[in-house]
């Protein structure tokens, strides 16, 4: 008797719960539909824990970024063609280019209603110099690149530098501002989780974080000098399959993958933009551990003996495009169009291996994708007469391999694109010290033209030294670019057509522009 | 007994703090983009600073016995990846899991004991034969599969649970019983699907152990005095065929915690299982040991625990 008792009140419970959840769900929606026939009052993003959205304790991916840099604000911001003013309203620079001058706007505040001075502006530069932050651009070759800060009235400062190098100025201008009366005190930043370590100057200011849940509230800062928000709230919430959360409207926006674009694509509800990732899967070459990857007509031979577009079409499933020999993708306007292209030209190939044969080692991640490549690749090799034994190495082990040069070839997907060419020199060129970007490559014309370009200040000049670069890249095949990645962003164009794409970042969600209200 | 436990702990505790140190892999090296995510790349000058504010820098042998001194003093050390205190992160992930794990674990040994007694009773009658088909076909099912299927019946097509999460984000509670009732709701979903994969197990276990019991004497005697079946089954033979299925449950707990997290990466459920897919794929050291260890102590536990029971209902063993 005891025990029917017991499953009637547990029936009971279910049921309430069930009831009762319905409820809450309705009150905590209700919100965003009142009076927003077009135009959403929250938008909602998918969660999940990427640290406290601070420059010290966020974590180190894209969406831990860009959480943070939503809500701290810094000297210049990025658009879909370039660098605009944004804390600085106005920047000049010293005629022998190393003193930056910021013009401060009026009426900024911090999100607890402190003005920002330019006072702050000099700390966050003082502060970066003892306390990193996760994402620290201000370190160069192992030195702070700001040699000081200075204030010279309530709206100027001054920085300046060691050296010029026309990146600096990006380094600078998006290093994120921080509130001088809160961090002053704060001996260790990476620790400090008090209430007030969330203080930013951005548009949004942070209402709700739950660490366990994922979830983040943003919402619009009142007292802000620039664009309007646009929403009254963005939110991130836990998302366990996207394309379900998506379509239940759970979500604004996804990156849908190629499979499933036909069914947004075929729908007028829906708009789908397509941007290149700023990625490119590429195979490394170890010159320095294997002698015969040094003779270029061989890494010519693979190039052109590679069916690219084969691998786009059957491993990326046409949603992506081919990369560049010279590395700047096609659509940056750096790109050199007169290099070389590497259709593929079995009989360029074969004609170039002369008769030899060959058999290499290639390292690959454990993804998916990589397995279908390097498979395609080696059936692609083979009919020239490379032979290609796959080995598959967990991700990080790969990665490690690359920076201890323990392979023949490898296959990695990497990064970092978008915007200034100079990841040339960082790809490409030795250091200072001699060590070699790319294990066993070294090229002095490289190597030069990289230090050149960095420190020219004409940029039509810069322009064709990158030319040059390009070409003597795409001429060598140091590294056998493959395909980079396209994004497939949808969103439901009735709520919610704001997404911009910054001219260096493909991510949408991430960029600070996404969420204001700019003028058409 | 305790001596066992101690050497197995120890052990554990070496494993644990070596083997994450022996993966290849370095948590500050981001050279590949994986599912299209950008990562900050650290240059060489903060690699160095933050393996030496890690303390990742100082000799193996120095970082063990660092690790040790902070064990004693219940310190489980700093998330690399989250910025957090592990210990802290752990515990506040800890009771999402054992929330859907124990909930499912009653659930399932309960139905599953029941079935199992009632058909080894009508052996090879059609209960028997069905519900041992069927319990076969669902034991088989990989939790993860199960897990988006009812996902995409129950939450996605019929709407009547939620898709992913914990709780109602942002959700105002006006009471204690409204917040209560709202975790339940969002755990049906990763408690039913740990549930139904687990049931299978139990109920072949029970069916098993109540054969060998059904068949013997002192059974028969119970039907020559004329007792009533439920009286039977669920008093005379159920006692005796328990040591077994209740040695089962308490092990169990250590799989359970496994099929959770893959349960929890469906549901996008913030318990411990979420947090250690994450601190894998970011190889943070210091919370893989500090998950790995706390996990351990419970499984450890538990099994002490069936040591205990089984014990008392079998006077027999040890």
């Amino acid at each position: 008797m005891k025990n029917k008792m017991k499953y009637i009140l547990l029936m009971m419970v279910l049921l309430v719960a069930l009831v009762g959840c319905k409820g809450i769900d309705e009150e905590s929606n209700a919100g965003g539909d009142i009076g927003q026939s077009t135009k959403v009052d929250v938008l909602r993003l998918e969660g999940g824990d990427t640290g406290l959205p601070n420059p010290f304790k966020h974590t180190s991916r894209g969406p831990g970024m860009s959480k943070m840099q939503i809500l701290y604000d810094s000297l210049l911001e990025k658009d879909e063609n370039g660098n605009i003013p944004w804390l600085a309203q106005d920047w000049s620079i010293s005629e022998d280019g190393t003193v930056y001058t910021f013009e401060i706007v009026e009426n900024a505040f911090w999100h607890d209603g402190t003005p920002l001075t330019t006072e702050d502006i000099v700390f966050t530069f003082n502060y970066y110099r003892q306390h990193s932050p996760v994402s620290n651009e201000l370190i160069v070759n192992g030195e702070y690149i700001v040699k000081e800060a200075r204030r010279i009235d309530e709206k100027k400062v001054e920085i300046e530098i060691f050296s010029f190098d026309n990146t600096y100025i990006n380094k600078i201008g998006f290093a994120r501002i921080l509130p001088q009366h809160i961090w002053e005190d704060v001996e260790d930043p990476k620790a400090y989780d008090g209430e007030d370590a969330a203080i930013g100057s951005g548009p949004y200011k942070l209402d709700t974080y739950n660490p366990q849940q994922g979830t983040y509230k943003y919402v619009a800062f009142e007292q802000y000098w620039g664009l309007e928000p646009v929403v009254s709230a963005i939110e991130w919430v836990p998302v366990g399959d996207r394309v379900m959360s998506f379509e239940n409207e759970e979500i604004s926006l996804i990156n849908a993958s190629a499979d499933i674009l036909d069914r947004y694509q075929s729908d007028d509800k829906y708009t789908v933009k397509s941007v290149p990732s700023y990625h490119s899967y590429r195979l490394m070459m170890n010159m320095e551990k294997v002698e015969e990857l040094k003779d270029i007509h061989l890494r010519k031979a693979i190039a052109y003996g590679i069916n690219r577009n084969q691998l786009i079409e059957n491993v990326a499933r046409g949603s992506a495009t081919m990369s560049s020999m010279g590395y700047v993708p096609a659509d940056s306007p750096w790109y050199n169009p007169h290099i070389e292209k590497y259709d593929f030209d079995l009989e360029k190939a074969k004609e170039l291996l002369d008769g030899k044969t060959y058999s290499f080692k290639l390292l690959i991640g454990n993804a998916a994708e990589e397995a279908k490549i390097a498979e395609l690749v080696k059936l692609d090799l083979a009919n020239i007469g490379i032979e290609i034994q796959i080995e598959s190495a967990e991700t990080k082990a790969r990665d490690d391999a690359l920076k201890t040069g323990e392979f023949e070839i490898l296959l990695i997907n990497s990064g970092g694109m978008g915007g200034d060419p100079d990841y040339l020199r960082t790809i490409y060129a030795a250091a200072k010290n001699g060590r070699a970007a790319i294990a066993g490559y070294n090229n002095e014309e490289i190597n030069s033209l990289s230090q050149k370009q960095a420190i020219e200040r004409d940029e039509a000049k810069r322009k064709e030294m990158i030319d040059e670069m390009q070409a003597i890249l795409a001429d060598e095949v140091p590294i056998v670019m493959l395909y980079g990645a396209v994004d497939n962003f949808v969103y439901v164009t009735e709520k919610y057509d704001g997404w911009m794409f910054r001219y260096d970042h493909n991510k949408t969600d991430h960029n600070k522009l996404s969420y204001l209200i700019r003028e058409k | 007994m305790k001596k066992h436990y101690l050497l197995i702990f120890t052990t554990i505790l070496i494993i644990n703090f070596f083997l994450p140190r022996f993966m290849p892999g370095d948590p500050f090296l981001y050279l590949s983009v994986d599912d299209g995510n950008v990562s900050v790349a650290y240059s060489e000058k903060q690699i160095e600073e933050y393996k030496a504010y890690y303390g990742l820098d100082r000799p193996l042998y120095i970082q063990f016995l660092n690790y040790i001194k902070g064990l004693l003093k219940g310190d489980l050390g700093y998330s690399i990846y989250y910025n957090i205190s592990v210990l802290e992160l752990i515990f506040t992930r800890l009771p999402w899991t054992l929330f859907i794990v124990l909930t499912s674990l009653l659930i399932s040994s309960i139905i599953g004991v029941f079935l199992g007694t009632v058909s080894a009773y009508s052996r090879n009658g059609f209960l028997d034969k069905f519900a041992y088909f069927s319990m076969t076909v669902f034991s088989e099912i990989p939790s993860f599969l199960l897990g988006i299927f009812l996902l995409f019946i129950f939450a996605a097509r019929l709407g009547l649970f939620p898709l992913a999460g914990g709780m109602t984000a942002f959700g105002n509670f006006q009471t204690k019983l409204y917040y209560l009732i709202d975790i339940i709701y969002h755990g049906t979903l990763p408690v039913l699907t740990l549930s139904l994969v687990k049931i299978g197990e139990f109920y072949l276990l029970a069916r098993s152990s109540m054969l060998t019991v059904l068949s013997q004497d002192y059974i028969q005697t119970a039907k020559g005095k004329g007792l009533k079946k439920k009286r039977i089954l669920f008093y005379h033979a159920l006692r005796n065929g328990m040591p077994p299925i209740v040695a089962r449950i308490f092990m169990s707990l250590g799989g359970l915690f496994g099929g959770a997290i893959l349960v929890e990466n469906v549901f996008s459920y913030p318990g411990v299982g979420r947090l250690m897919r994450e601190a894998f794929l970011v190889r943070d050291y210091v919370l893989i040991q500090g998950i790995l260890l706390i996990i351990a102590i419970m499984v450890l536990f538990f099994s002490y625990l069936s040591d205990v029971f089984c014990k008392k209902m079998d006077p027999r063993i040890g």
